[in-house]
């Protein structure tokens, strides 16, 4: 759905894209995590026909951006970061207004419309004017709009900025909903943990390059899967100590009484494992949570050395 | 030729500037302005005090004055009402974020240009058709033809049409409406104003070199500066009296919409590459 190799885009400032390369299947839905200024809207823009790149490949849906723009917005739907409705519209007159822009036709404009009224939850109050709408509302009716004409790729720019906890736990439910029906999605976002929750695979990107976690992993000298355990247990911290020393693949993030946070490398055999030590030395366990690095400690592990 | 009037930018343009209060708010004001003028004119005209005991007053005398301050009058409310509509219609978009929906929508950036100019253009037109009963009053006091009347309206429309593309023009440059309009202001008072006082330094040259030919008015090179002032083919349509010396509008048509074209050009190219203000 998406195929970008080598993209480069670069601004008068600096900044921008350097090669970056993207392969999106369809049905799938993916992450895109970096810092500010990573370039992150920079790639979602091209993507959309809104800036030119310099140079690269970069297809949507198997259309060049650059040689035929218009196909490419006819197959994507794109919700920008801040994105703006026309207040003084009626609700049915602003998707009446983007279905025309889309060119549908009847039948099939007005059941879209129908579609995006039901989709928005505003199938009640269509009359009702856009600015008497909460913001939340707001990115459900932009949201619902976006999918007028029943696009194949969906690029969301940071969807759910300013969103209130409730309005975001839709927006998830909406985007898994719509991952279902097999629209392929990417989105960039700061708030890892929805992404956690919804997305098939997450791709790192600072200073408009990739960022490989295996590259990462290497560079803080260690190539190998990693597992974080939490260990709630009786007793005082030093109890503990004899199994911190020995094996060597033990490293402590936080040990303080009752506590114990380590990052072993191996997998769940090796948690296992060093369980049934601390079992076997009479240690009493009142709680043992072993699970991968989080998105939380893979966004850290990639970007917490960075300062810009 | 159909897709012209279908342009949902025309429905969403004109439906969004009818519900602004100024919809109202501004044809009230323009036909209190042109109300005080033609009422001025009609005392001006016939007060003997004010006409300097000159005799008699002819009706068609009357007629005429009428006629020439509205049509004078109308130009200026409408070219200092043509930045206000035009100008920030592009940079409103930005200004509200609504600029990507239409760009990544299947409309051309000629299609937004079109919609935009359009709704700007009728908004303008219904203004200059709201004062037809002030101009109708001079038919009625005789003095000015009808064909006098529908040439003073249609270089009107031209110019105005001239100065939306412009305005549509500087929207499409900057981010801001207070900018934009600034500059389509600035644009205005050129055509306007800078236009005049080249002319003027040229004229009194000329006629410091030529005491002789000072009675048959300047030739068309010294006149040249005014052609592209939005006043000068209506001057020059309404001939006689004391404009008689311009005599060239069509010249002055053909500059205004080959500015108009220009505009709505680079508007329409900039329009397309407006991906980097958003």
């Amino acid at each position: 759905m998406i195929e970008v190799e080598s993209l480069r885009k670069i601004f008068r400032g600096g900044r921008g894209l350097d090669g970056f390369s993207l392969q999106l299947e369809t049905g799938e839905l993916v992450g895109l995590v970096g810092p500010n200024g990573a370039g992150k809207t920079t790639l979602i823009k091209i993507l959309s026909t809104l800036l030119p790149p310099d140079s690269g490949v970069t297809r949507v849906a198997g259309q060049d951006v650059r040689s035929d723009p218009r196909r490419v917005r006819a197959a994507v739907g794109y919700l920008p970061d801040v994105a703006g409705v026309y207040q003084d519209m009626r609700i049915r007159e602003f998707l009446e207004f983007f279905a025309d822009a889309f060119r549908l036709k009847e039948p099939n404009r007005s059941a879209a419309i129908e579609r995006a009224l039901t989709r928005a939850g505003l199938a009640d109050r269509p009359e009702d004017f856009v600015e008497h709408l909460s913001l939340g509302w707001k990115q459900r009716l932009l949201l619902a709009k976006t999918l007028l004409h029943e696009p194949k790729l969906l690029l969301l720019d940071e969807p759910a900025t300013g969103l209130d906890p409730l309005a975001r736990i839709t927006l998830r439910e909406q985007l898994k909903q719509l991952h279902t029906e097999g629209v392929a999605i990417l989105i960039s976002s700061h708030i890892l943990s929805d992404l956690e929750d919804i997305c098939t695979r997450i791709v790192f990107i600072a200073d408009g390059k990739n960022v490989s976690e295996a590259h990462l992993s290497a560079a803080e000298g260690s190539a190998a899967p990693t597992i974080r355990c939490e260990v709630e247990f009786e007793g005082s911290a030093s109890a503990v100590d004899p199994f911190l020393k020995q094996p060597v693949n033990v490293r402590v993030l936080e040990k303080r009484d009752r506590l114990l946070v380590i990052e072993l490398t191996g997998g769940p055999k090796e948690a296992s494992a060093f369980l049934q030590k601390l079992l076997a030395a009479g240690i009493l366990i009142t709680h043992f949570d072993a699970r991968g690095l989080n998105l939380e400690d893979r966004y850290r592990r990639a970007f917490g050395k960075q300062t810009r | 030729m159909i897709r012209l009037v279908t342009n949902p930018m025309i429905l969403k343009e004109l439906r969004q500037r009818l519900r602004e209060r100024r919809a109202w708010l501004l044809p009230t004001l323009y036909l209190l302005v042109l109300a005080g003028t033609v009422s001025f004119a009609y005392y001006g005209s016939t007060d003997p005090e004010m006409r300097g005991n000159q005799g008699e007053v002819q009706g068609a005398d009357i007629g005429e004055v009428i006629f020439l301050t509205v049509v004078i009058t109308q130009m200026v409310v409408l070219l200092l009402m043509a930045p206000v509509f035009s100008a920030g219609s592009l940079t409103i978009e930005k200004e509200q974020r609504t600029f990507s929906g239409l760009l990544t929508s299947l409309l051309t950036a000629p299609q937004i240009w079109w919609g935009k100019f359009v709704a700007a253009l009728l908004y303008l037109l219904l203004l200059l058709f709201s004062a037809l009963p002030f101009l109708s009053l001079s038919l009625a006091f005789g003095g000015v033809d009808p064909g006098e009347l529908l040439k003073a309206v249609g270089s009107t429309v031209l110019v105005l049409a001239s100065i939306c593309a412009v305005g549509l023009w500087c929207s499409s440059m900057f981010r801001r409406s207070v900018h934009s309009t600034a500059a389509c202001y600035g644009f205005v008072l050129v055509l306007s104003i800078v236009t005049a006082v080249v002319f003027g330094i040229l004229v009194s040259q000329w006629e410091s070199h030529n005491p002789m030919l000072r009675g048959e008015g300047p030739p068309a090179h010294i006149q040249a500066p005014l052609f592209i002032n939005p006043f000068y083919p209506l001057l020059a349509l309404l001939g006689g009296g004391s404009f008689g010396q311009f005599s060239y509008p069509v010249s002055s048509w053909l500059l205004f919409t080959a500015i108009g074209c220009l505009a709505a050009a680079f508007a329409m190219q900039r329009i397309q590459r407006s991906g980097d203000q958003l």
